[in-house]
């Protein structure tokens, strides 16, 4: 542990040690609880209750004026234990530990009670029972923060390491930002070259340049950086250890093994495009049905006035949206893993506009149709393609989303039936001497990683990261950041956003020689530990738990001990264990006793 | 529908200059006072253009709804000028329904109709001037044969209309006896009442073109049933001849006035964007006025036989025979039969439920 952390934890004062004073606030949330839960009577109810000292309700707890409450009656009224009933703690629990923080109590001295989704928002039509239960969660909260001890972060040595996976846009980003900011990286690149797929894109929106010429400045420049080693034709075998010392094990293209070490993992798997099942949409079923990326590319090396295939002029062509996207189970096959492609892939719309726009600037005699389903061009400036590609002639049909448009692929030329809802819905017959098929986006198959790594995956099979917006491209294993397309859909900016956030993290995370954890882990009492290593048993994460040979209470016994850095703090160890000997900290089963008591006693 | 992507080019060549950045989000449809459920329009007649639907189009009563309010125009949210693009239409469904294609040559390339009509003008002014004659029973043969001449043309017009909007859907002749839409056509064809649906009822517009509608037809009464004589009779100031081209040429003279100014000041969406057939039309109707005028006020103070009167009635014919023989049947005079037409035959579709 740091000489400074040591020193801000040995300021925080010791007032837990006397008799408990406890203190709850009852928030309204604005009116999302209170215009259901009665808070005053809740605050009143409370107040009566034993060990607690003092009572409130307020209109936003999470407020400057509603912290600031917390710190004064922490400084000046003596409280030593917190209880706050509001939202869900996945809101605001960070909040108000930094407010016990500020006033010098130890953070973890504070129970955050959900009564906002566990009470109001369900409880609409019963007020009455909505404020009962209200007061039967926070009588419960006060009963678990009685028995509370004062807990601190657990921390662990970091290794001044970074390994990428991948060597896309986003690899290579993160990468690079992560060796700009001192840390030694790793690349791990399974194919045989840097790159990835944009290296065969055509060209790219919102600037329009070739989308080669993206991985090729970026590999320029993580090529001269001395920190950075890249492995490329590299499989990962085996990922050990945890965050701050990482290991993973590397096959490398000589066939050799190669231990890696790394502070911290990011993952930037990417993505393949999506490749239509035989006969969808007319797919191998003409030389004059492509997909997307095949057109850009031939639309790159067309030159002169015209734009042929295989020698025949091509009059007209046909985009049409949503190709393995936006798929509907019983309407569309689905895919090799049993699933179909329910998402959007959003960069697609803009990327068949961008190229629609280009065929007419290029080729202006083209005609050009679009069938969408639903004209989704996000982004700064991107409506402005949108607009372009309706100035430049290019005739848009709208399908249900229900709706499959039929392909008859003729002797001379494609025709397309399809519903149209900006005609009346009436069914439209289209005829095209070329289909483009605006393929989606489908994450690469990376299971084996996704097992060592105890990677969350969403149901598409993309990375998941804890939350959106509260915690982007983290996910719930330390140490470990998703970048790029392999956490969904994103087009270059947006990856190469999300790899810079995930770089900053990582640096973050390895800026200082150690690295808090959580402290909700898994403690033994090795006076009643008998030993019997069924909790090892159960417990998923692999070094987490261990049985050793310790002297306890000068005596040589065999009890569990835990690696706090691998224990999540899932209980499944407490669940097995007879004599009560290991807990989770901070969830005690002396704590769930006293709130069920508290609940119960109704 | 076969999609026909010719289509939309083809209308552009009578207007529609910005229809393409049309994306279909209907609020000029919703905007519209007009626009009905069996008659709904703008969005439809564009998406109907986009896509190529061009029997559709032919069959469609509502161009002949649209009063050109502009509010379509004012809320495109695409600039795609809805308003205009319903104008285009009604010059394109003229030349669809000139049995002659000269409309279409016509709108296509204005330049012609106005180089024939000044040149008709010349060579009618020349020949009246050097005519050596009875002038007066020229004139009276000249003016007889007009209404033959217009009569054909406006049958042909109407005949056609009727066949595309009703007959070639019916499969048979369909008319209403219905009193109360004959009634309601009338109505509609001498009062124009549908520029008081305009959500700003645009009064300047409606009752310039409530002038400019009486007063012509006034003219067209006058000069075609040769009412007026003035090398042969000297006219005083109460006569009813008199009181008659008083009113029919200030009619004429105050509508076209004001809708000559609104094309050049372009305040309004409705006269932001003259077609050069437009121009031509106002013009001639103002000149017609102005020389029936001239005529007449200078027979009254110099006598049928004064040297001035003689010129300025040949004057009168000559702009009279440019007037009738290119300007009418060909391009934006018949919309004034289209319009109370199209009310007629809107009731008599409800009336046969013919969808």
């Amino acid at each position: 542990m740091s000489k400074e952390n040591q020193k801000e934890e040995n300021a925080v004062n010791e007032s837990y040690r006397q008799k408990p004073k406890v203190a709850v606030y009852v928030c309204h949330c604005g009116g999302n609880i209170s215009d259901v839960i009665d808070v005053k009577r809740v605050a009143a109810e409370l107040s009566k209750y034993p060990n607690v000292a003092i009572s409130r309700e307020y209109a936003f707890m999470c407020s400057s004026t509603g912290q600031d409450f917390v710190v004064d009656d922490i400084k000046n009224n003596g409280i030593n234990r917190v209880v706050i009933a509001a939202c869900s703690p996945f809101l605001h629990e960070l909040t108000f530990r930094g407010a016990l923080n500020r006033a010098g109590l130890n953070p973890y001295l504070y129970e955050h009670v959900n009564i906002r989704e566990q009470s109001s928002w369900v409880h609409k039509n019963d007020k009455e029972g909505a404020t009962l239960k209200a007061i039967s969660l926070v009588k419960a909260g006060v009963e678990k923060i009685l028995r509370q001890d004062p807990l601190n972060s657990i921390r662990v040595e970091a290794l001044h390491s970074v390994a990428v996976i991948g060597a896309g846009i986003a690899g290579l980003r993160a990468a690079l930002s992560c060796a700009e900011n001192g840390l030694d990286v790793t690349i791990i690149e399974k194919s045989d070259s840097i790159g990835g797929n944009l290296r065969r894109s055509g060209n790219i929106y919102p600037t329009g340049e070739k989308a080669s010429s993206i991985p090729e400045n970026l590999s320029k420049k993580v090529l001269s950086m001395k920190n950075v080693k890249i492995y490329t034709q590299a499989e990962i075998s085996f990922v050990g250890g945890y965050v701050g010392n990482f290991q993973l094990n590397v096959k490398k293209s000589d066939g050799n093994f190669e231990k890696v070490k790394a502070g911290a993992i990011i993952v930037a798997t990417g993505f393949n495009h999506y490749i239509p099942h035989e006969g969808e949409y007319g797919w191998k079923k003409s030389t004059f049905v492509l997909t997307l990326p095949q057109f850009n590319e031939l639309l790159e090396q067309s030159a002169g006035s015209e734009i042929e295939i295989e020698g025949k002029k091509i009059k007209s062509v046909a985009f049409m949206h949503c190709v393995g996207s936006r798929q509907i189970d019983g309407i569309d096959k689905p895919g090799k893993n049993g699933k179909v492609n329910d998402y959007c892939s959003r960069i697609c719309c803009t990327a068949i506009i961008h190229s629609a726009n280009r065929l007419k600037e290029k080729f202006p005699y083209v005609d050009v149709f679009d069938i969408y389903t639903d004209m989704r061009t996000y982004g700064m400036h991107h409506e402005k393609y949108y607009k372009d590609a309706s100035k430049n002639d290019v005739i848009f049909f709208r399908r249900p989303l229900e709706e499959r448009p039929v392909v008859e692929i003729g002797s001379d030329s494609i025709k397309i039936k399809t519903k149209d809802v900006l005609t009346m819905n009436e069914e439209m017959e289209i005829e095209a001497d070329v289909l483009v098929l605006g393929t989606g986006i489908v994450p690469n198959d990376i299971s084996d990683l996704v097992e060592y790594l105890k990677l969350p995956r969403g149901s598409d099979s993309f990375l998941q990261e804890v939350h959106p917006k509260l915690r982007p491209v983290e996910v719930s294993n330390n140490g470990i950041f998703i970048a790029g397309t392999a956490q969904g859909p994103m087009d270059v900016m947006e990856t190469l956003q999300a790899a810079n956030t995930a770089a900053v993290k990582a640096a973050a995370l390895l800026s200082s020689p150690d690295i808090p954890l959580d402290p909700f882990v898994a403690v033994v009492d090795e006076d009643k530990c008998t030993g019997c290593g069924l909790c090892l048993a159960e417990c998923s994460y692999s070094g987490a738990l261990t049985m050793m040979e310790k002297e306890v209470n000068g005596k040589k016994k065999k009890v569990a001990v835990v690696n706090p850095a691998l224990c999540k703090g899932c209980g499944a160890c407490v669940a097995v264990c007879e004599p009560r000997a290991i807990n989770v900290a901070g969830w005690t089963l002396d704590q769930f006793d006293a709130m069920v008591e508290a609940i119960a006693k109704e | 529908m076969k999609v026909n992507t010719k289509f939309i080019k083809e209308v552009k060549k009578y207007g529609a200059f910005d229809i393409s950045a049309c994306f279909n989000c209907g609020n000029c449809t919703a905007v519209c006072p007009l626009s009905a459920e069996d008659v709904s329009f703008p969005r439809k007649m564009i998406r109907y253009a986009q896509v190529g639907a061009e029997k559709e189009i032919e069959a469609s009563l509502e161009p002949w709804m649209c009063y050109y309010c502009g509010e379509c125009s004012d809320t495109c949210p695409r600039q795609a000028y809805p308003g205009e693009f319903m104008m285009s239409l009604r010059r394109y469904l003229i030349s669809k329904y000139d049995v002659t294609g000269i409309s279409a040559f016509f709108y296509k390339f204005p330049w012609v109709q106005n180089l024939l009509t000044i040149a008709i003008f010349a060579v009618s002014l020349i020949f009246f001037l050097s005519y050596t004659g009875d002038f007066q029973e020229l004139a009276e043969k000249i003016e007889m044969a007009f209404p033959a001449y217009v009569t054909l043309a406006i049958i042909a017009y109407v005949f056609m209309f009727y066949k595309k909007t009703i007959m070639d859907k019916a499969g048979k002749m369909l008319i209403s006896f219905d009193f109360k839409n004959i009634w309601e056509t009338l109505i509609h064809g001498l009062t124009q009442k549908n520029f008081s649906s305009c959500s700003d009822t645009d009064w300047t517009r409606w009752i310039a073109h409530l002038l400019v509608m009486s007063g012509y037809t006034l003219t067209l009464i006058i000069s075609n049933l040769h009412l007026l004589e003035p090398l042969r009779i000297h006219y005083g100031l109460f006569d009813i001849s008199t009181l008659l081209v008083f009113y029919a040429t200030f009619a004429i003279l105050a509508g076209g006035f004001v809708m000559m100014f609104r094309r050049v000041v372009k305040q309004v969406q409705s006269s932001s964007f003259s077609h050069s057939t437009d121009w031509l039309f106002v013009v001639m109707l103002f000149l017609i006025g102005l020389s029936t005028f001239a005529t007449h006020t200078a027979n009254m103070a110099l006598g049928p036989d004064s040297d001035t009167v003689s010129i300025l009635y040949k004057f009168n014919i000559a702009v009279e025979m440019a007037w009738i023989v290119i300007v009418v049947p060909f391009t934006k005079w018949i919309h004034i039969f289209f319009r109370p037409m199209a009310i007629y035959l809107r009731n008599l579709k409800k009336e046969k439920q013919l969808v």
